[in-house]
C-alpha cells in the first residue's frame, strides 16, 4: 500500500512488526525505546550478539526471550522480506502508517502493528461491518441460525466478520456470500495457508468477495495463543457482534469480552436454560449487558439497520418471499409456507402441511432445485426468498434460540 | 464278508452321493478308513466303535477296512458315521440285510445314540435323485429331510433303531442287542449336539422372523413418518437402504419392522431357503418356512461369519439372508474387509468361497438395510445437541462405508431424534398389516412388469423400458440431474426410486413427482459434503 512516511520506515515498520516473537506489545516497547523502526532495527542489529538477548530484555523492560535478537537482526538484514511474500501471494500489507488502515482498529488498546491480507483491502472500512461468532462444534439449529443470521446481514448491506473456523463460523461466511454479500475473515495464522484446511475453498471465495486478513505473515502457523488474539481484531473491525452459540470455554466468548471492552454491541441468541451448548450465551446474557437476539428483524433494528435499504439478493432470485409462495400452488405451497417458518425436519414439514412423505419430498426436492431449501443434516432450511418471508400468521413464540419474531411481537415491544 | 451302503456329504448347497463300503476279515484287530478322510472323520473310528459296543452289538475282533467311494472327493464331518457302523454290523453278520434298500444319514455318539448333521436336506434330496426312495436320518432331522418330496425319510434315535430299520422284520438282531443305559452324572439332559444346534450370528435373526411377536409393530412406531415411508419404498422395490440418524433416533426400531412388512417367500425361494439353513445348520421351522429371512448380525462379525468359510466352505450370512434381508445395525463400526465383501453379493446376488480345496459359488440375493450414526458422537446435524467429534470427524467417519457400497445403497434417508412431544403425542400410526399389503401389491406389480426381477435390480435398458418417462418427467430428470448436480449413477439410483414410488401409486409410467420423489430420498451429506 501506498504509505505518506518514507518508504525506509514503512518497510523497517513491517520487517519489524513481522518479526518472530515480536507481538504487539514489544513492537510498541521497541518503538518507544527507539523511535521510530528504522532506528530500532539498527539499534538491535548492532547489539553483541553473546549478550544480545539480555541487553534487549532490560532495555525494553520486559522477560528475557532467547533467539528475539537473533530474529530482529535477521529482520533488519532484509525488513522487505514479509511484505515481498504478501505480494507474491497476491495480497497486501497495511499498517497505522497507511491511510487504508482500518480507523476502528484504533479503538484496540494493543493493536496489531501491521495487517496482512487477501482480497480488498476496502473490505474492512465499509462502515457496516458484523462480527457473527460461536462455537465450532455448533448444533444443528445453531449452525442454521448462523446461516440465516449471515444471510439477513448479508441482505441488509452488512459485511459479516468471523474468523473462518468451522462451524458457526464458517456457516456465517457462506451463508453472507451465497446471499451475494461480503465477508471478511481474521484468521490467526499466516496468508499462505489461510484457515482450516476445509475452508480453503471458503477462503478463496472471501478473497474474491471480500477478505482475510491476519496479524501474522506469511508462513506462520496459528498456534493456541494467535486464535484468542485474533478475535480482538473481530471485535474491533465490527460495529456490532453477534454470539450465535457458544458453550462454556468457547472462543465466542473472549470475542464478547473484546466487544464489550472495545465499546461495540454485544447481542447475544438466548438458548434453552441449562443447556450446555449455549451455556456461553447464557451467561453474558446475565453477567453482561449483551443483548438478546430475538429475531432477524430486531436484530437489524437493534445494529440501526431496520432502515430497510434493499441489500443484495441472492444470486438468481429476483423473488420477494411472499412473491416466491404465490408462484407455487397446492402441496407445494403447503410446504413452503411451513418451511418459510423456519428450520424443520422432514417430519416437522409433514405434519405442518399435513401432506403425505411421499409428496412433501416431492416438494422438498422442487424446493431446492429452485434454491430455495437447503439440507443440513436432519433439517430442512429454508433458503433464498423463503428466508425473508415475514411469517404472517400469528405464532407462539417458541423456537427459542432460532425463534423468528414477528412483527407482532415487535409491536408489543415497542 | 463285504458291505455295501449309501450315504451323502453336502458340497457347496448340493449333495454328492458317497457309497460306504465295508469289509471285516480276518487278522490282526483293527479299523482302517480310505477314501482321502479327513482328521474329523478319523474320529469316527472311535465313536463308532463305542457306539456298537453301547447299543448292544459286539465290534469285531477282525481287521475292519472302510472304504469311502469316490475316493478322490476328501470326506469330512461325522455324517458317516451310521452308515460305517451299520456297515460293520451288516459284514460282521450280527445283522443281516432284509428290509430292502436305505441310505443311511448321521452322526453317532458313545452311546449308540444318532445325533443330528446338517446338510441333510441336499444330501437326502441327492440321494433321491440317485434312486433312493427311503433314507434314515437323524430323528432331530427327520421334520427338514421330509422337505424333500418322493422319498420315504425314517428319523432314528439310535444305532439299534437303525439297524431294526435295516434288517426289517425278518431280518435277525444279535441276541443281545439292548441299548445299555449310560450312567449319567449330571442328570438326564439331552446330550448336546453338533452343528446343527449350533449358535451362529445369524441366529439373532431366526427368532425375528420366527416367532411374531419379536419384530416391531409398525403401530407402536411413533413420528418418523419420513423414515416410514423411506422403508416402505425400499421394501417395495427391494432397494438397498441406509438409516442415519443419532443415537435414539429410532434406526433400530424401524428397521426391525421388517419381518412383518415383506411378502411371503414364493414357493421355489422357499425351497432355496429351507436347503441354506439346512447346509448352515440352523433349524427348520415348519411354521415359517414361507417368511423372508432377516439378519441382524453384530457389528464384530467377521469376514468368514459374513461370506462363509471354513473347512467345510459353510454358506455366511450373506447366503443365509438370501431372498431376504441383511440388516446392518451400526455400519460405520463394521470392518473394512466386512463391508467391502458385500459388493459382490449386491452386485451379482451371488458370492463365491475359493479355498486351496476348491471353491463354491453360493446365492446370496439378499436386501441390505443399514443404520448408522452421522459421526462417531453420534450428534453430528442434530438440530439441539452439539457434535463433540473433532474437525472433520464427521466426514471421516462416513468415509468409513467405501464409496463403491455406498454406491449400491439407493435410499438414503437421515432421522432425526423425536423430542418428547412428537414421541407422545403423535397421531395414530398406521399398522404393519396395512403397510405390507401396499408393499406386496407394488412388489408384485413390479415383478409381473420386471420378470421377476425387483426395481431395485434394474440397470441399464431395462430401467429405462421400466420407467417409461414421458417428455415432462425426461425433463424433469434432468433438470433434477443438473440442479442436485447429480451423477449418472446418482440419476440411475433416482430413477429406480421413482419406479418404486409409481408402483406404490399403481402408475404405469414414471411421472414428475415421483422423481421428485426419489430424488429427495439421496442423503446430501453424503454426495457434497456440509460446507461449514
Amino acid at each position: 500500500m501506498i504509505g505518506r512516511t518514507p518508504t525506509g520506515e514503512r518497510e523497517a515498520w513491517v520487517g519489524l512488526a513481522s518479526t518472530p516473537g515480536v507481538g504487539d506489545v514489544t513492537f510498541e516497547r521497541l518503538l518507544a525505546t527507539w523511535g521510530d523502526a528504522p532506528t530500532a532495527l539498527e539499534a538491535v542489529a548492532n547489539m553483541s550478539p553473546a549478550r544480545a538477548d539480555e541487553e534487549l530484555a532490560g532495555t525494553l523492560g520486559l522477560r528475557r526471550r532467547t533467539g528475539l535478537a537473533a530474529a530482529i537482526r535477521v529482520a533488519a538484514a532484509d525488513p522487505g522480506r514479509p511484505e515481498r511474500a504478501m505480494l507474491a501471494l497476491g495480497g497486501w500489507v497495511l499498517t497505522p502508517l497507511d491511510s487504508a488502515w482500518p480507523v476502528s482498529l484504533h479503538d484496540l488498546e494493543e493493536p496489531p502493528p501491521v495487517i496482512f491480507g487477501l482480497g480488498s483491502p476496502a473490505s474492512l472500512v465499509v462502515p457496516r461491518l458484523v462480527a457473527v461468532v460461536g462455537t465450532r462444534h455448533p448444533t444443528g439449529l445453531g449452525r442454521s441460525l448462523a446461516t440465516r443470521v449471515g444471510a439477513r446481514l448479508a441482505q441488509a448491506g452488512v459485511t459479516v466478520v468471523s474468523g473462518l473456523a468451522v462451524g458457526i463460523d464458517g456457516a456465517a461466511h457462506l451463508a453472507a456470500l451465497e446471499a451475494g454479500g461480503e465477508s471478511v475473515a481474521v484468521v490467526g495464522g499466516g496468508l499462505d495457508e489461510p484457515g482450516p484446511a476445509m475452508h480453503r475453498r471458503l477462503a478463496r471465495q472471501l478473497t474474491a468477495h471480500g477478505s482475510v486478513i491476519s496479524e501474522q505473515p506469511p508462513g506462520i502457523r496459528p498456534t493456541a495463543g494467535t486464535f484468542p488474539r485474533r478475535n480482538r481484531i473481530v471485535s474491533a473491525l465490527a460495529r456490532a457482534t453477534i454470539v450465535v452459540e457458544a458453550p462454556a470455554r468457547s472462543g465466542a466468548l473472549i470475542t464478547a469480552r473484546h466487544a464489550l471492552e472495545q465499546g461495540r454491541l454485544l447481542l447475544v441468541a438466548p438458548g434453552r436454560p441449562l443447556d450446555p451448548t449455549v451455556a456461553g450465551n447464557l451467561a453474558l446474557l446475565r453477567e453482561s449487558p449483551a443483548r438478546p437476539l430475538v429475531g432477524l428483524d430486531e436484530m437489524l433494528a437493534d445494529l440501526g439497520l431496520d432502515d430497510q435499504v434493499p441489500g443484495p439478493r441472492a444470486p438468481g432470485t429476483v423473488l420477494s418471499g411472499a412473491t416466491a409462495l404465490r408462484t407455487l400452488a397446492g402441496p407445494e405451497h403447503a410446504v413452503a409456507q411451513a418451511l418459510s417458518l423456519g428450520p424443520q425436519t422432514v417430519d416437522g414439514l409433514v405434519h405442518a402441511s399435513g401432506q403425505p412423505p411421499g409428496v412433501v419430498a416431492a416438494a422438498l426436492t422442487l424446493l431446492q432445485l429452485r434454491g430455495w431449501a437447503k439440507v443440513l443434516g436432519a433439517l430442512q432450511l429454508p433458503a433464498g426468498p423463503l428466508l425473508d418471508t415475514p411469517a404472517r400468521a400469528p405464532r407462539a413464540a417458541g423456537g427459542a434460540a432460532d425463534g423468528r419474531g414477528g412483527s407482532g411481537q415487535r409491536r408489543m415491544a415497542s | 464278508m463285504l458291505a455295501i451302503l449309501d450315504t451323502a456329504v453336502v458340497s457347496g448347497l448340493r449333495g454328492e452321493l458317497v457309497r460306504v463300503e465295508v469289509d471285516v476279515a480276518p487278522g490282526l484287530p483293527g479299523c482302517q478308513i480310505v477314501g482321502l478322510p479327513d482328521a474329523s472323520l478319523s474320529e469316527a473310528r472311535e465313536r463308532v466303535r463305542s457306539a456298537i459296543r453301547n447299543a448292544g452289538f459286539a465290534y469285531p475282533l477282525s481287521r475292519i477296512t472302510v472304504n469311502l467311494a469316490p475316493a478322490d472327493r476328501r470326506k469330512h464331518g461325522a455324517a458317516y458315521d451310521v452308515a460305517i457302523a451299520v456297515g460293520i454290523l451288516l459284514a460282521s453278520e450280527q445283522i443281516r440285510a432284509s428290509g430292502g434298500p436305505w441310505a443311511l444319514l448321521g452322526e453317532l455318539s458313545l452311546d449308540g445314540g444318532v445325533m443330528p448333521v446338517t446338510g441333510v436336506l441336499p444330501m437326502v434330496a441327492t440321494l433321491r435323485d440317485a434312486g433312493h426312495r427311503r433314507v434314515c436320518v437323524p430323528m432331530r432331522n427327520r421334520e427338514e429331510a421330509s422337505l424333500v418330496a418322493d422319498v420315504e425319510v425314517v428319523g432314528a434315535e439310535g444305532l439299534d433303531d437303525v439297524a431294526r430299520l435295516v434288517a426289517g422284520p425278518r431280518g435277525r438282531l444279535a441276541a443281545t442287542a439292548r441299548r445299555r443305559a449310560p450312567i449319567r452324572v449330571s442328570g438326564d439332559q439331552p446330550a448336546p449336539t453338533g452343528a446343527a444346534d449350533r449358535i451362529s450370528p445369524g441366529d439373532q435373526g431366526r427368532g425375528l422372523s420366527g416367532d411374531a411377536g419379536s419384530w416391531t409393530e409398525l403401530a407402536d412406531v411413533r413420528g418418523q413418518q419420513h423414515a416410514r415411508w423411506a422403508l416402505e419404498v425400499a421394501l417395495a422395490g427391494r432397494h438397498n437402504l441406509l438409516l442415519l440418524g443419532s443415537p435414539g433416533a429410532g434406526k433400530t426400531l424401524l428397521a426391525r419392522a421388517t419381518p412383518g412388512l415383506l411378502p411371503p417367500l414364493t414357493e421355489s425361494e422357499a425351497r432355496d431357503v429351507a436347503i441354506i439353513r439346512s447346509v448352515a445348520g440352523l433349524e427348520q421351522a415348519a411354521g415359517d418356512r414361507l417368511s423372508r429371512p432377516f439378519l441382524a448380525p453384530h457389528h464384530t462379525t467377521s469376514y468368514a461369519a459374513l461370506v462363509g468359510g471354513g473347512p467345510a466352505l459353510r454358506p455366511g450370512l450373506v447366503t443365509q439372508a438370501h431372498h431376504g434381508i441383511l440388516f446392518l445395525d451400526e455400519l460405520a463400526e463394521f470392518d473394512r474387509d466386512v463391508l467391502d465383501a458385500l459388493r459382490q453379493p449386491l452386485e451379482d446376488g451371488s458370492v463365491e468361497i475359493a479355498r486351496a480345496h476348491g471353491a463354491v459359488r453360493y446365492p446370496a440375493r439378499l436386501q441390505l438395510i443399514a443404520a448408522m450414526n452421522p459421526c462417531r458422537c453420534g450428534w453430528y446435524g442434530d438440530p439441539v445437541r452439539a457434535c463433540r467429534c473433532p474437525v472433520r470427524e464427521p466426514q471421516r467417519y462416513m468415509r468409513r462405508v467405501s464409496g463403491p457400497l455406498l454406491d449400491r445403497i439407493d435410499l438414503r434417508v437421515v432421522m432425526p431424534r423425536l423430542d418428547a412431544t412428537e414421541l407422545v403425542g403423535a397421531a395414530h400410526p398406521e399398522p404393519s398389516a396395512s403397510v405390507a399389503a401396499r408393499i406386496r401389491q407394488a412388489w408384485e406389480r413390479a415383478l409381473a412388469r420386471g420378470g421377476g426381477r425387483p426395481n431395485g435390480l434394474l440397470r441399464g435398458r431395462r430401467l429405462l423400458e421400466a420407467c417409461a418417462l414421458d417428455e415432462t418427467a425426461r425433463a424433469t430428470l434432468a433438470e433434477v440431474a443438473e440442479g442436485l448436480e447429480l451423477t449418472a449413477r446418482s440419476v440411475h439410483r433416482v430413477m429406480r426410486v421413482a419406479r418404486t414410488i409409481a408402483d406404490l401409486r399403481d402408475l404405469g409410467a414414471v411421472g414428475s413427482t415421483e422423481i421428485l420423489a426419489a430424488a429427495s430420498l439421496r442423503d446430501h451429506s453424503l454426495e457434497t459434503g456440509p460446507a461449514a
